[in-house]
């Protein structure tokens, strides 16, 4: 006894046919994870630097374990200015630089990082100061993870 | 006639062989369809980052995916949510499921959920600062931000 197959192989055409039609392979997409509590107010680390105590200021940022990155967009949303504790940096490059220099610093007491983003700033703009930020390893060898977001007012002054 | 013969043969295919690489192609797209992929909006043109890392969960699946678009709307399986609404109630059953593993959490206290953020690359940050706060203030402290390794159509 044969069994009359072209019924059943006209269903699994038909099956094929609907799973190659809605055959969409979804993009390849990357992460970044990152721990952000809310952002606090940066506070001095104990027993360090207060404030007035360094009459040269030659180090504004030292005695806090927060640091903050500053980003101003411009007219278009990209990132008009930045600026890391008070000094300016021009591009992402720079950043980068200047935060390798601070953080390879044993004594650094820095544990995670600020960023005062204008409210203008696009999302790819800010991924990329992210994208810098996260790529830095703290003086104990972990990667740097622990990110606070801070909203600058519109309007507000160049770093 | 000498002919005649061959008009009695029955000529009918072999249909078993081509059934099997059939099924057998059915079997690859059935296993290959992506049913996650809908609760992404593939809308939504995502920042192009270098060090954006494959998704790697961890063992741990318990993920909240926000879609937000440049206007700063969330979509949940291309449906508009209500920021607030959604997130606390969305940290409502996070904390469910976590107080079955530790039963002292609190409202408020930090919770075990993965925050996947899909943000569109032309988002405003005030736009997306709202939905982050409203993470942060209903428990969650974990976030994925979502990017391309490379441009589409890079290869």
């Amino acid at each position: 006894m044969e069994l009359n197959l072209a019924a059943m192989l006209d269903m699994a055409f038909q099956l094929l046919t609907f799973f190659i039609l809605t055959f969409r392979p979804a993009p390849v997409e990357g992460q970044i994870s990152l721990r952000m509590p809310p952002a606090q107010p940066v506070s001095p680390v104990k027993n360090a630097v207060q404030a007035g105590d360094n009459a040269a200021n030659d180090d504004p940022v030292q005695g806090l374990n927060s640091l903050v990155i500053s980003v101003v967009p411009n007219t278009a949303g990209g990132i008009g200015s930045m600026a890391i504790g008070e000094g300016l940096v021009a591009t992402l490059t720079g950043l980068n630089d200047r935060l390798k220099a601070v953080l390879a610093d044993q004594a650094s007491p820095f544990d995670q990082v600020v960023i005062q983003v204008g409210s203008g700033l696009r999302y790819d703009a800010l991924m990329g100061v992210v994208d810098v930020c996260t790529r830095q390893k703290l003086p104990n060898g972990q990667k740097l993870t622990k990110l606070s977001f801070v909203e600058l007012p519109e309007g507000e002054a160049q770093p | 006639m000498s002919g005649s013969q061959y008009h009695d043969a029955s000529a009918e295919p072999n249909l078993t062989p081509m059934l099997d690489m059939v099924f057998q192609l059915v079997t690859f797209f059935m296993l290959v369809i992506n049913f996650k992929s809908a609760q992404l909006d593939m809308n939504l043109k995502l920042p192009v980052v270098g060090s954006a890392r494959p998704v790697d969960t961890k063992g741990q699946e318990d993920l909240l995916v926000l879609n937000i678009n440049k206007q700063g709307h969330l979509t949940v399986y291309n449906t508009p949510k209500d920021i607030d609404g959604y997130i606390a109630g969305e940290a409502q059953s996070s904390l469910l499921a976590a107080r079955q593993k530790n039963p002292k959490l609190q409202l408020g206290d930090e919770l075990p959920t993965t925050v996947v953020i899909r943000a569109d690359r032309a988002t405003p940050f005030h736009l997306l600062n709202r939905v982050i706060q409203e993470c942060q203030k209903n428990g969650f402290r974990n976030f994925s931000l979502k990017a391309m390794n490379k441009a589409e159509g890079e290869t």
